[in-house]
C-alpha cells in the first residue's frame, strides 16, 4: 500500500488537529472538526478496503458510532457527577453520595462538550494508525533510540512467525493427545513456543554478529548525556512544580521549558553520534505540501492572536448559565482545512511517486 | 588466503574439545567442501574462520588462524564482516525485517553508506542473485530457495572475499537446493569468491569442489585434498561413489559423468533388485483407506480424489513437488482438517467424528517439524507427556504400566542411555527419535512422517531407513512423505506420487521412481535399463567383464 | 571499566530514574493533589483543561528518558535479538486476550514481564514491558495518547520485577515452589497497579474539567475520596480480575518458565570479553 502522503506530513496534521482540538470548547466549531475527522477517516479507510479487501484494517468500530458513544456516556456521567449549572432538569435525592442534587443542562452540556473533544482525539488517531503502517512509525524512532528501533523492527517482523508458531505447536501437541480443557493446559503450548523463540533469537544474534551489528560492547553512557539529563529533568520538575503556584507562574513555564529544551538537545546530539543512514526514503508531493500549508492556516487562525479576527468563539463555557454558542464563519471555515488528507488523488499512477510499501 | 596452524577449541561447560589440532590451508577463490558427521565440529570450523567462535559462543581456543592477514580472534566478527559473510542454516531466524530489499540494505545502514550508494550496491546484489523481482516481497512469502537467496545477498553486501555457508541446503527440496548450489558456484567462478560450505549431502555439490575438507568424528583430525584423493578415505559418499568404491574402482566416481568408469568394466547381470523379493508378495490387510477425498481450502481445491490404500508391513512413499498437498494429506487423516468429500478409513471404521486425540492413538504423525512437539526437561519425561495426556487420571498401578511402555519405547527408538537427556539439547536425528517416541508410545500400527530427512546427515539417515524397515517387519505400515529420493530407494515398498493434489501414480518403486527426472536416485539414472535404485541393488547385480 | 566511573554512571542513571519517574508520578497524582488549581472562579477553567494533555506529556517524557537510560550504549546483538524475540512472543499473547475466556481486563502480559524482569534483570524487564504495550499498538493500530501511561506503568513492572531477588533470597525459595508464590503476588499486585496507574491517567481526560467534581473550599482527603469511589465503580473489577488472572498465570506457569530462562541464560551468557552486555554477565552470578 502506498500511503498517499509522507509520514511526517500525517505527524504534522494528527497534531495540529490534537492542538486545534484541545484550544477550543465551542460545540459548534468541535461539531465541524468530528465532521471533517470522519471525513478523512472514511477516505482513508475506503482507500485501505480497496487495497487490502480482507486484512486487519477492516477496523470493527466505525467512528461515528464511537463518538455517538463517547458523547452519550461523557454526557451522562458529567451531567451526574456535576452539580453546577444553573438551569436544573431534575433532581436526584440526596442520600445518593456524592451524586445527590440537582442534574442540570449545563452539566449535560459540558459533558457533550467534553465527549466530542475526546472523539475528535481518538478518531484522529484512529486515522493515523490506519494510513500509517507499523513499519513507518518504526521509521520516525529517533536516532538516539536505535537499538530500541532495531528491537521494535525485529519484533515486528517475528509476529507473523510466533503466530504460525502457535498454530504449529497447538497441532503437535494434539498429535499426542493434548487437549485445552483448562487454563493449565496452555503449557505444553506456551513452553514449546518460549524455548523456540530463545532459540531463535539466539540464532538472529549470530547472524546480526555475523553482518557485523555488534559493537561498543561495554561501554558506559556517554556521561555528558546523563549530565544533560539529569540537569534537564531537575529543570523540567522544579519549574513545573513553580507554574502550579499562581504567583510564580512565568517563572516556572521558562524554567520547565528550558529543561524540556535540554532534555530533548541532549538526545538529539546523542542520536548525531549514532552512525547509520536510511535506505528508503520517503518523497514529497505536492499534496503535503497542501496539507501542511492547510495546517499551518489552521493553526494560525486558532491560536495567534490576530487583531482583526475576534476570536472570542473559541471559548465557550456552558456554566454558569447555557448559552448558544457563537459562530465566527471565518474560524468555522478554517475548521475545514483539516479535510485534506481526505482528498484522493485524480489518478493512481502518482502512487508511484512515493517509494514506501507497507507491511501486512 | 586462510590459514589455520594446530587449532584447538572447546565450548565453554564442555570437556571435550569441539576441534583439535586442525591445519588447513584454503586458496584464495577455491571451492572448499567441509564434510563429517554429526559433531565433527563442521560449524565450528566455519565460525572460527569469522571470528563468531569465540566471540559469540565464548570457550577456549589455542592455536593460530589467519583469515585475509587477519586473526579473527584478535579482530572481532565486526572487523570480521566486512572480509568474511556467513549464510546460515535456518532461513527463519536470519532475517531482521520482512522485505527483501530493506534485508539486503540493513547491513549498509550500519556503516552509514550514502543513500545513492546504497541503492546502487542493494541494486547490484539483487542482480546478481536473479532477485530484482522479488525485491519489493516479504520475505515470508518466498520459497526456502529464493530464501536463501536472500540470506546469500545479505552476506554479499558488504562486498567480502570469502563466503561460508553452513548447511544451507538442508532445510530446502531437492530443487531449491540445488538452484541455490548453483548460485554460489556461479558466484565462486564469476567474483572469484573463495567458498567454505558444510553440506551433508554431498551428491549434489560434490562435482563443484576443486578441495575437500573431511574432519574425522570426536575431533580426531581433519584431512583435506583434492576431492577425488579424499573420498577414498570418508564414508559418507554418493551411491555412485559407494558403488565404484565398492567395486574396487580407482579413483572412484564422484558423479554421473564419470558412469563410464563403471560400465567399461562391468556389464549388467541381473536387472532386477536384489531385496525385490521382500517386497513383492504382501497380501496384508489394509490398514488404511483414503477414497476419493476432496479437500478445498478457501477458494483452493487443495485434493482432488484421492484414492491411496496403506498395507500392513509396507511403506508407502508419497513424493511430490512443494504445494502439492501431501501436507494437507496428513493433516486431513488425523482430523486437522475436515474433508469436503470422500472418506478415511482405519482399519475400515471411517474416521469421520473422531477426535484428534483418538486417532492419533492408532496413528502415529511426526510432523515436519518435531521441535514444536518437546517442551520436557528429559526425554523420558517427554514421552511420559503423551501417555498422561491419553489417561489423565493414573492410579499407581497405570503408572507403572505407563512407565514400563516409556522403557519399551526408549529401547525401540534407541535412546535408552538418554533418557535423562534434555531433549532439545540432542542432534537432530535424536531429537526426532524422540518425538516419534513420543507419537507412538500409544503402540499405534501406522506410522506417518512428513519431510523427517530434513537437516539429517547420512549416518542419521541410514539409521532412520533402518529402524523404519524394522519396523515394517514387525508389522507396522509406515506412509513416508519425503522429498528424498534415496530415502525412498532404499527402504519404500511402493512409491505415490502426489501433484496439483491428485496422485499421479502409485506402484512399485523401480518404476514410478524412473517415471520422472525429478524422482531418479543416481543409480537408476545411471542404470535405467534396470530396476535397480540403490547402490546395493547394482552391486548384487553387475558382473566383471 | 575504572571503578570509579562505574559508580558515577550508577549514582547519575539512579538520579535519571528517580527524577523521572517522579516527574511522571507527579503528572499522575497532581489532579489530587492541588486542588488549589480548582476554583470555583470559571475563567480559571482553562488552566484545568490543561490537565490531561500536561499529563501525558509530563509521562512521555518520563518514559523517554527512561527507555534512554535503559538502552544504555551496548548495541549487543544477544541483547537485542533476545529483546526482539521476546517482545513479539509477548505481544502475540497480548492478542491471545481475547481467545482467553475470564473477566476483562485480564492480560496474560505480566506474566512473561515480571518474570524475564526477574531472571534478566530490571532493564530488561522496563525494556520487555513498555515495548510488548508499544509493539502491540503498532500492530493493532493502537497507538494513541494512552500509549505513555500504559508503556510507564508495564515497564516499571518489568524493572521492579528485579526486587523479588532479594525476597526470594530472604525466604530462602530460590528453585521451588515459594518463589512462583512471591512471583505470583508480585504479578497480582501490579495487576492492581497498573490499573490504577491507568485509571489516574485516564480520569482528568473522562472528568473533562475537574471542576465539578470539587466545591470550593474542600480539602484534598475529599478529593482523594471522591477520587477512590469513581475507581471503585469504574476499573476495580477490571483490575482485580487482571491480579487474579496475572497471579493464576504466574502460578501454573512460573516454575516450567524459569527453569527454561535460566538453562537459556546459563547456555549463551557466556562472553569472550568480560564487558560485553554488562546486565547479563552480572545476572550470570545471581
Amino acid at each position: 500500500m502506498n500511503p498517499t502522503l509522507n509520514t511526517w506530513t500525517w505527524v504534522i496534521w494528527l497534531s495540529s488537529t490534537l492542538v486545534v482540538i484541545w484550544s477550543t470548547r465551542n460545540p459548534i466549531y468541535l461539531g465541524l472538526i468530528l465532521l471533517t475527522l470522519i471525513c478523512v477517516w472514511l477516505s482513508a479507510a475506503t482507500r485501505i478496503n480497496k487495497q487490502y479487501p480482507d486484512s486487519r484494517s477492516t477496523i470493527p468500530f466505525s467512528p461515528v458510532r464511537i463518538s455517538v458513544f463517547i458523547i452519550f456516556f461523557s454526557a451522562i456521567f458529567n451531567g451526574l457527577i456535576s452539580r453546577f449549572g444553573n438551569t436544573p432538569l431534575f433532581y436526584l435525592p440526596e442520600w445518593i453520595p456524592f451524586l445527590g442534587g440537582p442534574v442540570t443542562l449545563e452539566g449535560l452540556a459540558f459533558g457533550v462538550i467534553n465527549g466530542m473533544v475526546l472523539s475528535g482525539i481518538l478518531i484522529a488517531f484512529m486515522t493515523v494508525n490506519l494510513t500509517l503502517p507499523a513499519r513507518s512509525l518504526i521509521r520516525l524512532i529517533p536516532r538516539a533510540f536505535y537499538p530500541l528501533a532495531v528491537v521494535t523492527s525485529i519484533a515486528v517482523t517475528f509476529l507473523p512467525n510466533t503466530t504460525r508458531q502457535v498454530d504449529e505447536i497447538r497441532e503437535s501437541q494434539a498429535i499426542r493427545g493434548h487437549r485445552v480443557r483448562g487454563l493449565k493446559d496452555w503449557l505444553p503450548l506456551i513452553m514449546p513456543l518460549l524455548i523456540g523463540g530463545l532459540e531463535r533469537a539466539m540464532g538472529l544474534a549470530e547472524t546480526m554478529t555475523a553482518r557485523g551489528f555488534a559493537g561498543d560492547e561495554g561501554k558506559p553512557l556517554w556521561t555528558r548525556s546523563r549530565v544533560g539529563l539529569v540537569f534537564g529533568l531537575l529543570f523540567l520538575l522544579t519549574g513545573w512544580l513553580f507554574q502550579l503556584i499562581p504567583a510564580l507562574q512565568v517563572v516556572g513555564i521558562i524554567t520547565s521549558s528550558f529543561g524540556l529544551c535540554l532534555i530533548f538537545y541532549t538526545l538529539w546530539t546523542v542520536g548525531k553520534r549514532v552512525q547509520r543512514s536510511h535506505y528508503r526514503r520517503e518523497t514529497w508531493t505536492y499534496l503535503d505540501m497542501f496539507v501542511i500549508i492547510g495546517c499551518a492556516l489552521i493553526l494560525s487562525i486558532y491560536l495567534l492572536p490576530f487583531l482583526w479576527l475576534d476570536k472570542s468563539s473559541i471559548a465557550y463555557n456552558p456554566y454558569p448559565i447555557i448559552t448558544l454558542p457563537q459562530f465566527d464563519i471565518l474560524i468555522a471555515l478554517a475548521s475545514f482545512m483539516l479535510v485534506i488528507p481526505a482528498i484522493k488523488k485524480s489518478n493512481s499512477n502518482s502512487d508511484l511517486h512515493n517509494q514506501i510499501r507497507s507491511d501486512d | 588466503m586462510i590459514s589455520i596452524n594446530n587449532l584447538t577449541f572447546t565450548y565453554p561447560g564442555s570437556n571435550q574439545a569441539a576441534v583439535r589440532d586442525i591445519n588447513l590451508e584454503i586458496t584464495k577463490g577455491s571451492f572448499t567442501l567441509v564434510v563429517g558427521a554429526s559433531g565433527s565440529g563442521k560449524s565450528t570450523l566455519l565460525r572460527c574462520v569469522n571470528g563468531l567462535v569465540p566471540h559469540f559462543s565464548g570457550g577456549i581456543l589455542s592455536g593460530e588462524i589467519i583469515v585475509n592477514g587477519l586473526n579473527p580472534v584478535e579482530a572481532s566478527p565486526k572487523i570480521m564482516s566486512r572480509h568474511v559473510g556467513f549464510v546460515f542454516q535456518d532461513p527463519e531466524s536470519q532475517f531482521i525485517l520482512d522485505q527483501v530489499e530493506d534485508e539486503i540494505a540493513f547491513t549498509l545502514e550500519n556503516i552509514a553508506m550514502q543513500p545513492e550508494a546504497m541503492h546502487a550496491k542493494v541494486g547490484e546484489i539483487l542482480e546478481l542473485l536473479d532477485l530484482q523481482n522479488l525485491r519489493n516481497r516479504r520475505i515470508d512469502s518466498l520459497s526456502g530457495g529464493e530464501q536463501q537467496r536472500v540470506a546469500i545477498g545479505t552476506a554479499l553486501s558488504l562486498e567480502p572475499s570469502i563466503l561460508l555457508l553452513d548447511e544451507p541446503t538442508s532445510q530446502l527440496d531437492p530443487i531449491s537446493a540445488q538452484e541455490v548450489l548453483l548460485y554460489i558456484k556461479r558466484l565462486n567462478e564469476t567474483l572469484g569468491l573463495t567458498i567454505l560450505i558444510s553440506e551433508h549431502r554431498i551428491e549434489r555439490i560434490i562435482s563443484f569442489a576443486d578441495n575437500l575438507v573431511y574432519l574425522k568424528k570426536d575431533a580426531a583430525g581433519v584431512i583435506n585434498g583434492a576431492p577425488r584423493k579424499i573420498i577414498q578415505m570418508i564414508d559418507l559418499v554418493p551411491p555412485i561413489t559407494k558403488l565404484g568404491m565398492a567395486l574396487g574402482i580407482k579413483p572412484a566416481p564422484l558423479s554421473i559423468e564419470e558412469k563410464g568408469r563403471i560400465t567399461q568394466d562391468y556389464k549388467i547381470h541381473d536387472i532386477q533388485r536384489a531385496s525385490n523379493q521382500m517386497r513383492e508378495n504382501f497380501e496384508s490387510k489394509i490398514c488404511l483407506e483414503i477414497q476419493n477425498l476432496q479437500v478445498e481450502l478457501g477458494k483452493n481445491i487443495v485434493l482432488r480424489q484421492v484414492n491411496l490404500t496403506l498395507h500392513q508391513g509396507e511403506i508407502l512413499a508419497l513424493m511430490g513437488p512443494n504445494g502439492s498437498g501431501k501436507t494437507t494429506l496428513l493433516r486431513t487423516i488425523v482430523g486437522f482438517i475436515r474433508q469436503n468429500e470422500g472418506g478415511v478409513y482405519l482399519f475400515g471404521k471411517s474416521t469421520s467424528g473422531m477426535k484428534v486425540a483418538e486417532i492419533c492413538r492408532q496413528i502415529g504423525y511426526l510432523p515436519q517439524n518435531p521441535n514444536s512437539l518437546l517442551f520436557s526437561d528429559s526425554v523420558a519425561e517427554e514421552l511420559m507427556v503423551t501417555l498422561s495426556n491419553h489417561h489423565p487420571s493414573m492410579d499407581n498401578q497405570a503408572l507403572e504400566k505407563a512407565r514400563l511402555e516409556v522403557l519399551n519405547t526408549l529401547k525401540r527408538i534407541g535412546l535408552q542411555n538418554q533418557q535423562l537427556a534434555y531433549p532439545r539439547d540432542l542432534s537432530v536425528g535424536q531429537r526426532q527419535r524422540v518425538a516419534i517416541g513420543a507419537v507412538t508410545i500409544t503402540s499405534p500400527r501406522i506410522l506417518m512422517l512428513d519431510e523427517p530427512t530434513r537437516g539429517l546427515d547420512y549416518a542419521a539417515k541410514d539409521s532412520l531407513a533402518k529402524r523404519l524397515e524394522e519396523w515394517r517387519q514387525a508389522g507396522m505400515a509406515v506412509l513416508l512423505v519425503t522429498h528424498d529420493v534415496e530415502l525412498a530407494a532404499l527402504v519404500a515398498s511402493r512409491v505415490s506420487i502426489l501433484d496439483e493434489g491428485k496422485i499421479f501414480a502409485c506402484g512399485d518403486p523401480s518404476k514410478i521412481l524412473r517415471s520422472s527426472e525429478t524422482f531418479t536416485p543416481q543409480i537408476a539414472e545411471l542404470f535405467p535399463q534396470t530396476d535397480w535404485l540403490t547402490a546395493q541393488d547394482a552391486l548384487s547385480g553387475l558382473r566383471k567383464i | 571499566m575504572p571503578s570509579s566511573e562505574t559508580s558515577k554512571t550508577n549514582f547519575s542513571s539512579i538520579l535519571i530514574y528517580t527524577l523521572s519517574t517522579f516527574i511522571g508520578l507527579m503528572g499522575l497524582l497532581y489532579p489530587l493533589i492541588f486542588p488549589n488549581l480548582m476554583q470555583a472562579d470559571f475563567s480559571a477553567q482553562p488552566r484545568t483543561a490543561e490537565m490531561p494533555l500536561m499529563l501525558t506529556l509530563l509521562l512521555a517524557i518520563c518514559v523517554i528518558v527512561i527507555l534512554y537510560e535503559v538502552q544504555g550504549s551496548s548495541v549487543d546483538a544477544k541483547f537485542v535479538a533476545l529483546l526482539g524475540l521476546l517482545v513479539s512472543i509477548n505481544a502475540a499473547l497480548r492478542f491471545l486476550e481475547v481467545a482467553i475466556p475470564g473477566p476483562g481486563g485480564f492480560s496474560p502480559i505480566f506474566f512473561l514481564i515480571v518474570i524475564t524482569g526477574y531472571v534478566f534483570g530490571g532493564r530488561f524487564g522496563f525494556l520487555i514491558g513498555s515495548l510488548t504495550i508499544f509493539v502491540s499498538a503498532l500492530v493493532t493500530g493502537g497507538v494513541g495518547p494512552w500509549l505513555p501511561s500504559q508503556m510507564f506503568a508495564a515497564g516499571w513492572a518489568g524493572m521492579s520485577a528485579s526486587l523479588c531477588k532479594p525476597v526470594v533470597r530472604a525466604f530462602g525459595n530460590k528453585g521451588r515452589i515459594g518463589e512462583v508464590f512471591i512471583l505470583a503476588s508480585f504479578g497480582a499486585f501490579w495487576g492492581i497497579l497498573y490499573g490504577m496507574v491507568l485509571n489516574l491517567w485516564s480520569w482528568p481526560f473522562i472528568s473533562g474539567s475537574a471542576v465539578q467534581f470539587w466545591q470550593p473550599g474542600i480539602s484534598w482527603i475529599d478529593t482523594l475520596k471522591r477520587y477512590l469511589v469513581y475507581y471503585l465503580v469504574t476499573s476495580l473489577v477490571w483490575d482485580l480480575a487482571r491480579a487474579i488472572g496475572n497471579f493464576i498465570f504466574i502460578m501454573l506457569f512460573g516454575a516450567a518458565t524459569l527453569k527454561a530462562l535460566r538453562r537459556f541464560k546459563r547456555k549463551f551468557s557466556f562472553q569472550y570479553f568480560p564487558a560485553q552486555s554488562i546486565e547479563m554477565v552480572e545476572d550470570s552470578q545471581n
